[in-house]
């Protein structure tokens, strides 16, 4: 806008530049030609002047030589006629003069005045017509009487003539001074006026100069300038142009704009049409309003800004090798004001696909992974027996962490709370998943750890902290249901065989059917038997009651059971040749009972193994550091017997796949403390070991934990 | 704040406000300080807002957009239609960019989301204001 | 599986209404999984939702809160249809928050209030819900969120 008003202004210097040559021009031309064309009539009036200064006294001669040839009879009429062309002369050029406006002074008036009496002396002389002789032989020739008369006129005309020669002769001189100041004087103006007219030229010549030279530089200014806008339209990342009120695109855009819509002819192009066959027709319906509302001076710009549609805008556009690709654009509108209102609409687009394709992966590669799980579990070879307690045991671990979750918290302290039972729980599944090489629980789980030991850090902790854990737990919930349903697909492609009870229940829901724990048994059985052959011992398993099991607690007695007969297995029984040598029988004997009671359920697992001594489980506490020895020493039979139940108890060193994490019976304790139930423990060292789970009757209200 | 916005206007504008929640209608009307605006009704559907539009012919409306019996897009239209002049805030909790595109299209003047503070409000009806 | 973003919207939407409505912001207490029928309170106003996801998001509150909320808010009615009014309002934000981010891949539902003892929330067997108490001043209200 600046530049435009700086040229205007320049055009308009160098139109009255122009104007003012001419008009110098005009003026030296005009002035000239009359001062000229003055000039030359003085010049020829002063050479008419000239001229006619010598008359008079030629008049005055040619008198004389009439009149002596008058005297003397001789031949008049050569005379008469030089004085007759002579008068004609000065009578001519003297009009002549008077009509020449530069004659026309007191000079000429005076001489013309003189002139003028000569005439009524000359007239008669000059019209002489008739015969001045009278030739008789007589008398020889004599002057006729028209001859006399002539003769006296001619005399005095001679006298007069002589007499006034000279007044009339310097009348005339003074004329031809006149004339001679007045053609000088012309000539003097003519040169001034020249000069002046080429002065004048010359400052304008200068002045265009100078102006064209300020033009020049302000034209490379205007030219950098240009360059520099045309640099920035080429090189800027973002798509710029103009929309003007019939919502076209203005001449000008960004080259950026020619990469995001693979086109060039922008200019003049409908907004609209832009956008056309790029975008769904709801979209395209919503921009166009959006841009004519820009237009309207009703909504304010913040407010514009606000309801921008085009934030993020999907369209699908020809990659131009026949398929379809998807970019994500954001389109930007300022209003350019102008006085009368808007005049522009100044719109950018940037290219945000790659960062919304990013934000997309991240979501993506939580479906992604779970979409790998096939592919994993086709490669390894997990037994499904194996397979179906890990997940029965991971089941109830998420359940745990669940219960520690929904533990009303208000505070920091009451979240912070939470932070080691959850940790805990995670990372015993975690090793679990290890073991069994389940890398795909094993990393959900490890990030899930992660979370609790970057809640840990944490200043202040509330329940925003906790929501992407219940949120991976729950995926990690479904990933496991996943894993389910591929285990049961595996045994069932393993041993031809109907779907394993364990497989079947796959949504591990606790609104199971009641009785369904009818088919745990066959269950334990083999997970019996792969527990006896890893550690290399072998007992035998009876089961009973199971059936009666009511379904609020299927998974609490599952989880018990399946604990227990771990621990049986790794702690309990002893390995065939220590039993051989302690007089008990090579195979051991593990007793599953469940029953109703009068008060509600009751279960006892018991084991005829090596029992439990509170020197072991003091000396392992001690070990693993859960109690100082010094404590350890004061503890009685009983509190020693609790350890079996704290937080972190292992008697045994090392990490296995089936015991050893230390966490089953908490567990387990937990578990059936959630349900209002209690859990003992007695054992005789070298006997037996009894664990008796005591379980009021069912309250239909608890059903809703998950 | 208000006072500052709107200096010197003495001038008065007939309110109505449309909302399908008496709550909401109230807490408009307790919270919009305007001394200029003259609440003349408050209509629970966009039938209703017509109807007391046409008898009390208000200059400034607030209106909700999800609403029984003719929404608020629709209602902005036939407002606008039967007094080109009359000024509309949409105060709704749709907070979609096309929603708010729509209802501006048919002629609203201003959009607030809910929820809001008594302050956004009250910008909000000075911005219509003015 | 349901995306963070997502259940931040949610929650966020729910929240937001407290600072900006009751002019006191509600903090979230310690989130859960539940599977089968979550318990609710009195009032309860719910959107349903289908397309990309399928179920509910319902926002459950006590009484005793909702009076102290209108409270706050400078109402002096306390009726049933006010009560009813506001967790409506709740909904309708949370409704309007998630069309403005979600409304490519979801339909969202004109929210509905349920009020009463037992009111009849639609429920999808089998399906675990994300509970998230909402937690102001003393009292605790919940979010549930119930998508597949």
């Amino acid at each position: 806008m600046m530049v435009a008003a700086t040229e205007r202004r320049r055009q308009v210097l160098m139109a009255g530049l122009g104007t003012a040559l001419i008009l110098v021009m005009g003026t030296v031309l005009f002035f000239g030609f009359r001062l000229a064309t003055q000039m030359r009539t003085s010049i020829s009036a002063l050479q008419t002047a000239s001229t006619l200064q010598t008359y008079p006294e030629t008049i005055a001669q040619q008198l004389n030589s009439l009149r002596d040839r008058l005297e003397v009879r001789a031949y008049s009429g050569q005379a008469l006629s030089e004085l007759q062309t002579s008068v004609k002369h000065v009578d001519t050029n003297l009009r002549q003069l008077e009509a020449t406006g530069d004659a026309d002074g007191p000079q000429l008036n005076r001489a013309r005045l003189l002139w003028r009496q000569y005439q009524p002396v000359l007239d008669p002389v000059v019209s002489f017509t008739g015969q001045p002789y009278v030739d008789s032989d007589t008398a020889g020739s004599s002057l006729s009487s028209e001859g006399r008369r002539h003769y006296a006129e001619v005399k005095r005309a001679q006298l007069f003539a002589n007499e006034n020669a000279r007044p009339l002769q310097t009348h005339l001189a003074a004329l031809a001074t006149a004339l001679q100041h007045t053609s000088s004087d012309a000539a003097a103006r003519l040169r001034t006026l020249l000069l002046a007219g080429v002065f004048a030229a010359l400052v304008l010549a200068v002045a265009a100069g100078y102006f064209q030279l300020t033009r020049a530089r302000h034209e490379r200014a205007a030219r950098e300038a240009q360059d520099q806008t045309r640099y920035i339209l080429k090189s800027v990342r973002e798509g710029f142009f103009l929309l003007d009120a019939d919502h076209r695109i203005g001449s000008v855009w960004s080259e950026a704009l020619s990469h995001m819509f693979s086109r060039n002819d922008f200019a003049g192009l409908s907004f609209e049409d832009l956008l056309k066959d790029l975008v769904p027709t709801a979209t395209l319906t919503t921009a166009a309003k959006y841009v004519k509302l820009l237009w309207g001076q009703r909504a304010h710009e913040n407010l514009m800004k606000s309801i921008n549609p085009l934030g993020q805008l999907e369209i699908t556009r020809d990659n131009g090798h026949g398929s379809k690709e998807t970019r994500y654009l954001q389109f930007d509108f300022h209003r350019v004001m102008a006085a009368e209102g808007i005049k522009h609409v100044l719109c950018s687009v940037s290219d945000i696909t790659a960062s919304v394709l990013l934000a997309r992966e991240l979501q993506d590669s939580q479906d992604n992974a779970n979409a790998q799980l096939d592919m994993m579990l086709g490669m390894m070879h997990v037994d499904p027996l194996q397979l179906t307690s890990f997940l029965d045991t991971t089941e109830t671990s998420i359940k745990l962490v669940n219960t520690i979750l929904r533990e009303p918290a208000r505070n920091d302290a009451e979240f912070r709370k939470k932070l080691a039972g959850l940790f805990r729980e995670l990372h015993s599944i975690k090793g679990e998943a290890s073991a069994l090489n389940l890398s795909s629980v094993a990393s959900r789980v490890h990030v899930m750890e992660d979370m609790v030991s970057e809640c840990k850090k944490r200043p202040e902790l509330s329940g925003n902290d906790f929501l992407p854990l219940v949120l991976k737990l729950d995926e990690l919930l479904a990933h496991l249901r996943s894993v389910r349903e591929m285990a049961a697909r595996l045994s069932v492609l393993k041993d031809g065989a109907p779907t394993p009870p364990a497989a079947a229940g796959a949504a591990g829901g606790p609104a199971r059917a009641a009785g369904a724990l009818d088919e745990l048994s066959p269950t334990l059985q083999s997970m019996a038997a792969r527990l006896a052959q890893d550690h290399h011992k072998q007992f035998r398993l009876s089961v009973a009651g199971l059936a009666d099991v009511p379904a609020p607690y299927a998974t609490t007695i599952k989880d018990c059971l399946i604990q227990m007969l771990r621990n049986a297995a790794v702690h309990g029984i002893e390995a065939p040749d220590v039993r051989r040598n302690l007089a008990k029988q090579d195979a051991g004997a593990v007793n599953v009972e469940f029953r109703k009671t009068p008060g509600g359920y009751e279960l006892v697992f018991e084991d005829d193994g090596a029992g439990i001594t509170p020197q072991n489980l003091k000396a392992a506490a001690v070990r693993k550091r859960l109690v100082t020895e010094e404590a350890a020493q004061r503890m009685d039979t009983r509190a020693a017997m609790a350890l079996i139940f704290a937080p972190g108890f292992s008697t045994q060193e090392g990490v296995s796949m089936d015991a050893g994490r230390g966490v089953g019976m908490d567990v387990v304790a937990r578990s059936v403390a959630n349900l209002g139930g209690k859990i003992g423990v007695s054992t005789h060292p070298g006997k037996f070991t009894r664990f008796r789970v005591v379980l009021p009757g069912v309250d239909a209200d608890s059903a809703a934990v998950a | 704040m208000s006072a500052n916005l709107k200096p010197n206007t003495k001038k008065s504008f007939k309110l109505m406000i449309v909302d399908d929640s008496n709550i909401m209608r109230r807490r408009i009307e307790r919270s919009q300080q305007f001394e200029e605006l003259q609440l003349v009704g408050t209509a629970g559907n966009g039938l209703e807002a017509l109807e007391l539009f046409k008898k009390t012919d208000p200059d400034v409306v607030t209106m909700d957009l999800t609403m029984p019996q003719m929404d608020g897009i629709e209602c902005i239209g036939r407002l606008v239609t039967l007094k080109p002049a009359v000024r509309i805030l949409v105060i709704s909790a749709l907070a979609d960019k096309a929603t708010a595109v729509e209802a501006m299209e048919k002629g609203a003047n201003g959009f607030l989301n809910k929820p809001f503070t008594d302050r956004q409000l009250n910008e909000a009806i000075a911005e219509l204001l003015c | 599986m349901l995306y963070e973003q997502e259940l931040k919207t949610f929650v966020d939407a729910t929240t937001n209404f407290f600072s900006v409505a009751a002019q006191e912001p509600a903090s979230i207490g310690s989130p859960y999984l539940m599977e089968g029928a979550p318990s609710v309170h009195e009032y309860t106003g719910i959107i349903s939702i289908s397309g990309k996801r399928e179920g509910v998001v319902y926002f459950t509150a006590p009484k005793a809160m909702l009076t102290v909320m209108l409270m706050k808010m400078q109402e002096n009615d306390f009726s049933h249809e006010t009560m009813r009014d506001l967790v409506g309002e709740v909904a309708n934000t949370i409704s309007g928050n998630a069309r403005r981010d979600f409304s490519r891949e979801f339909v969202i539902s004109v929210p509905s209030v349920l009020s009463g003892e037992k009111p009849d929330v639609p429920q999808h067997a089998g399906r675990r819900s994300f509970i998230i108490p909402i937690n102001w001043r003393s009292h605790s209200a919940k979010l549930v969120v119930s998508l597949s």
